[in-house]
């Protein structure tokens, strides 16, 4: 017994020890280096125009890491200058948001403000956890934000239930110095030049761990869906494998974009090890220069700005057509969610209000210059100067960049179509035999959903992608 | 008096049998309801009947786990127990400095899973791993080991494993030991039996019932055993990790944006329950082929 | 002849301790260093030393995290899940080593049952719902009850410990005048030392690394949150990438507080050991 007294005070006081220490470092949750403008961060509300009683707080749950600062920033400017009375807290979750909004409406303390997106929209509004905005929004604000309103993106049974800020592009992103080491001028503009150039490449810098090619296939499906998405979309095919003209899923148009793929990770040309490789190593790597090219977001120049700063020279260019002819556009990726109200929540004026504060032309077009992502909104695109970061002229939109429908969300049986190409990509085998289950088990999760009422195959035998083509740009 | 009896016995037993009836027997009957439903965490819940148990049995990724499974714990327990058990013997005969060393085996355990998934990743990672580094540098390969890669992760992964298992199991196998009396060994050595004649025909028959519950718990242990892997190479690539655990975890709970599995309560459940079942399977296998072992000693 | 015999099997021996020793002690020693690396350095791999010492990494993790807080949270998590168990547990062995009673068996299968049924992350959902609605999901209590209810190993290694102890020694105090319970509390819990230290050691441990558990429970309290939890979350601060060299240090610092408490425990358990020296 003495033992483990002695054992137990001798750990409470290396726990008291520590937090003596830390007493000087409270409040983890103050932004550290927060933005100049924002120095007197000190929150006291009390000095606020008018005290009006006790304030309205709400909750605001984002898990966008990126733009963190800045969003802190221009909440406490809020908290400071809004003549509600209402004092917004913002928290920043990291890789469990999903769980944590879960966790939170089933113990009934949701946030006020949530940030949905491309992937838990649908979840959220099905769970019922967001508020339709269509009772708050303006005349103003509906013809503001009417090109981007997106049935299942953003409005859902006719109701809009969040509304966008910003968007990605998706771009090839190259190596010029190790370009201009293999003696190639031009990033590749067709398939079978990008699998040549990864070869050049890979044979020009082999000797310094130079490699031409690399992608995270750790994550397949997320490799896919910022490489082979973008390619296909740029040659007039849906990104996801929905073909909308005849409302059934299709996979073989990833066939020639999955053969290149193999044909470079046999050539050698991809980095050895892609397949255990996460998008942030990935980068160093890229940041390091030992990576020609890869298909990414539009949040790399943010990345090679702050995170993994590099020295090499390196840009964006147009992703590759599969024979070089465009016959579509890149998707404008994650662009229709942004800001939403709980449902639960108790205070949803106040909470609308601070919405208008920050999806206002002033916020927004501020949040585009500063480069924490390039605006979905038109009217904004047009007025806003290009974004003070290195490396993003080449992501800007173009004719080239434009809104794709969204295909339905269905639950597959079995490996997803990243999981599944990838295999191809390792092991081989026959690329029909799997685009053929694919399509069936795709298909069939959409019979399923749409037998239970879960989602709409929606059918548009008149879409054409050349028709997207120069719709980002306001005219 | 009687009474006083009963309250007695049932008395220092109620705090054990309440907490593990609420929180450890009821959730398995939670979860067997959802097993008969098609649930995804919103919206209705579909009696399908027995349509997620049909599903599991075609599912292949589901018997690829399974097989997963078995050859990572297989493969951890092979190599740990005999390991550990090498070092608990050589330790316990008092060597010098053996405290040290004792501390040293037990510091896998003072790191968390999420940064043993970094370093490990720098150790073993193909591109330019420290292990590739070394065995290059020092020709003992011809070519970099894709150590993450389809063939080798299993292996990499049971390393991890083992990794954390000999320093716990060592330790117990050294409480072990100390219930030998150590008049048997003196009584061997004064009738001229070899180091090698006292491990087997002393220590090993002595160790046999702990033996036997080691084995047991590293059996339920590994078989259960998801997070190392979880974080190193989340079941890949191309679920060749992908362990029984790991696959029930993800149906459960969803992975952050970007995830390739979407929450399927209603099949998770199915999958944990059968998940149960086969490990119970297993172990009872186990146990009564001891049963049969004790019998022969 | 016998001389060098003994001596080559000595030197292999040692040989042996010691690659084992290192293979433990590498990635301990890649996370101290690597705590002194930049986030690139560490991101791209491939080297042992730092290329430069990043000292601030530990004062920029001291900032962003709540040490003490997740400290003394992982602190009160381990003690009180700890000695909960070993009470429980003890009690249990206790009354079913010394009494007989109906329902023991049914006891045993129940107990041996959550050791080998385990359905894994599923029971946590109910478990949550279930601490919800006991409204224990506010603070760590709920965390702590379901560890100690997952006290089976703990009893069935009790329960061996507890068929050591002679019956004399109860009936020895029973004539004393001693209560079933003066029995346990005065004569049996100090003989289980042993036993209990062993266990003792292992609860703690577990309960300190858990993940998953506090992860669930505390996702929405950060105040909450464990060193397990709280120390992954400094891997996301701002930025789109991770930064896990904050992480690392972070990792570096909270292995302080459990190596005081293997240092402890050790040396109880080193009264266990002093007993036995052999050759």
């Amino acid at each position: 017994m003495k033992k483990l007294a002695t054992a137990l005070s001798a750990v409470t006081l290396t726990a008291l020890l520590l937090s003596a220490c830390s007493s000087n470092n409270n409040d983890a949750n103050e932004p550290s280096s927060a933005a100049p403008s924002a120095q007197a961060s000190d929150k006291a509300p009390e000095s606020a125009p008018a005290d009006k009683g006790p304030k309205t707080k709400l909750v605001f749950w984002t898990f966008d890491r990126h733009d963190n600062e800045y969003i802190k920033e221009r909440v406490d400017n809020y908290n400071k200058t809004n003549q509600d009375n209402i004092e917004v807290e913002v928290t920043a979750m990291t890789e469990n948001y999903v769980q944590s909004v879960d966790i939170a409406f089933a113990s009934k303390q949701a946030p006020d403000i949530l940030r949905p997106n491309q992937d838990t929209t649908i979840p959220f509004v099905k769970k019922g956890y967001l508020e339709p905005l269509d009772s708050y929004l303006t005349d103003e604000m509906k013809t503001k934000f009417g090109p981007t309103i997106q049935d299942q993106a953003n409005q859902f049974d006719g109701k809009i239930y969040t509304l966008p800020n910003f968007g990605y592009t998706l771009r090839l992103v190259y190596n010029k110095d190790l370009f201009d080491k293999a003696g190639i001028t031009n990033p590749p503009t067709t398939l079978a030049e990008m699998v040549e150039d990864a070869k050049k490449i890979t044979e020009a810098g082999k000797a310094d761990g130079q490699y031409g090619f690399a992608l995270n296939f750790k994550a397949p499906k997320s490799a896919l869906d910022r490489s082979a998405r973008e390619i296909l979309q740029l040659s007039g095919i849906d990104g996801f494998g929905y073909d909308i003209r005849t409302g059934k899923f299709e996979f073989s148009g990833f066939k020639p974009v999955i053969e290149a793929f193999k044909q470079m990770r046999d050539d050698g040309s991809m980095l050895p090890g892609v397949e255990s490789l996460d998008i942030d190593p990935l980068r160093a790597q890229f940041a390091q220069g030992k990576i020609g090219m890869y298909l990414s977001y539009s949040a790399e120049p943010g990345v090679y700005q702050n995170q993994f700063p590099t020295e090499i020279n390196w840009g964006a260019a147009q992703a590759p057509t599969i024979d070089g002819t465009i016959k579509g556009a890149a998707g404008f990726a994650n662009s229709g969610q942004w800001l939403a109200i709980s449902s639960q929540s108790e205070k949803k004026d106040a909470a609308w209000k601070f919405l208008t504060y920050m999806y206002s032309d002033e916020l927004l077009k501020d949040y585009h210059e500063k480069g924490y992502g390039l605006s979905a909104v038109p009217s904004i695109a047009a007025q806003a100067n290009t974004p003070a970061i290195k490396g993003v002229e080449g992501f800007l939109l173009t004719q080239y960049d434009a809104l794709w429908p969204l295909p339905p969300a269905v639950t597959v049986q079995g490996l997803n179509y990243g999981d599944a190409f990838f295999k191809y990509v390792l092991g081989g085998g026959s690329l029909d035999d799997i685009v053929a289950d694919l399509n069936k088990r795709y298909n069939e999760a959409l019979d399923k959903a749409v037998a239970a009422g879960e989602t709409k195959a929606v059918v548009d035998p008149s879409f054409d992608p050349v028709k997207l083509q120069g719709t980002m740009l306001t005219k | 008096m009687k009474w006083r009896v009963h309250i007695e016995n049932y008395g220092f037993l109620l705090p054990s049998f309440l907490l593990t009836a609420v929180l450890g027997i009821y959730p398995i009957f939670w979860a067997m309801r959802y097993m008969f439903y098609d649930y995804k965490g919103y919206g209705d819940m579909i009696y399908i009947g027995f349509d997620n148990f049909t599903r599991l049995w075609g599912d292949e990724l589901f018997w690829e786990a399974v097989r997963n499974t078995i050859v990572y714990a297989g493969g951890k327990i092979v190599i740990t127990i005999p390991l550990s058990l090498i070092i608990a013997v050589i330790l316990d005969r008092g060597l010098k400095g053996r405290n040290f060393l004792r501390a040293l085996y037990f510091m896998p355990t003072v790191i968390s899973t999420a940064v043993i998934a970094v370093v490990f990743f720098i150790i073993f990672n193909s591109y330019n791993g420290l292990l590739n580094q070394f065995l290059t540098k020092n020709r003992l390969v011809s070519s970099a080991i894709d150590w993450l890669g389809p063939d080798y992760a299993m292996l990499t992964v049971i390393i991890l494993a083992v990794w954390g298992a000999i320093g716990n199991y060592m330790l117990l196998f050294l409480a072990g030991l100390q219930s030998i009396p150590g008049d048997l060994y003196e009584s061997a050595e004064i009738d001229g039996a070899s180091p090698f004649q006292k491990f087997w025909k002393i220590t090993v028959p002595m160790l046999g019932p702990v033996m036997q519950m080691i084995i047991m718990l590293a059996i339920t242990v590994s078989l259960k055993g998801y997070e190392s892997i979880m974080v190193l190479t989340e079941g890949g690539p191309i679920g060749k990790t992908e362990v029984m655990y790991l696959y029930v975890y993800k149906l459960l709970f969803p992975v952050s944006t970007g995830s390739a599995m979407i929450q399927e309560i209603g099949y998770g459940s199915a999958v944990g329950f059968a998940t149960a079942i086969i490990v119970g399977v297993i172990t009872g296998f186990y146990f009564m082929l001891s049963r049969r072992l004790n019998r022969i000693y | 002849m016998n001389g060098i015999g003994k001596w080559v099997s000595r030197v292999i021996l040692w040989l042996f301790l010691l690659i084992i020793a290192f293979f433990t002690v590498f990635p301990v020693l890649m996370t101290i260093l690597g705590s002194f690396k930049s986030n690139l350095e560490l991101a791209s791999g491939a080297t042992i030393w730092p290329k430069e010492w990043h000292f601030s990494n530990y004062a920029e993790a001291w900032k962003q995290a709540n040490f003490s807080t997740y400290t003394w949270n992982s602190l009160f998590v381990s003690v009180a899940s700890t000695v909960g168990t070993l009470i429980v547990a003890s009690m249990a062995g206790y009354v079913m080593d010394r009494r007989n009673f109906i329902g023991k068996r049914f006891f045993v299968v129940m107990q041996a049952s959550t050791m080998f049924i385990s359905i894994g992350a599923v029971v946590l959902r109910p478990q949550f719902e279930l601490m919800v609605d006991l409204r224990l999901n506010q603070s760590l209590w709920g965390v702590v009850f379901i560890l100690i209810s997952a006290h089976a190993t703990t009893f069935f290694i009790l329960m061996g410990f507890f068929k050591a102890i002679p019956r004399d020694v109860d009936e020895a105090a029973m004539i004393d005048g001693c209560s079933f319970m003066g029995i346990y509390w005065r004569m049996i819990l100090p003989l289980l030392k042993p036993g209990l230290g062993v266990t003792a050691l292992f609860a703690f441990r577990t309960a300190w690394n858990e993940y998953i558990l506090p992860l669930v429970f505390t996702m929405n309290t950060p105040k909450l949150q464990t060193l397990t939890v709280g120390l992954t979350n400094l891997r996301y601060g701002s930025g789109a990438a991770m930064q896990t060299h904050l992480m690392m240090a972070g990792a570096c610092l909270s292995m302080l507080p459990i190596l005081v408490v293997y240092f402890f425990a050790n040396r109880s358990f080193m009264q266990v050991t002093a007993g036995s020296v052999k050759g």
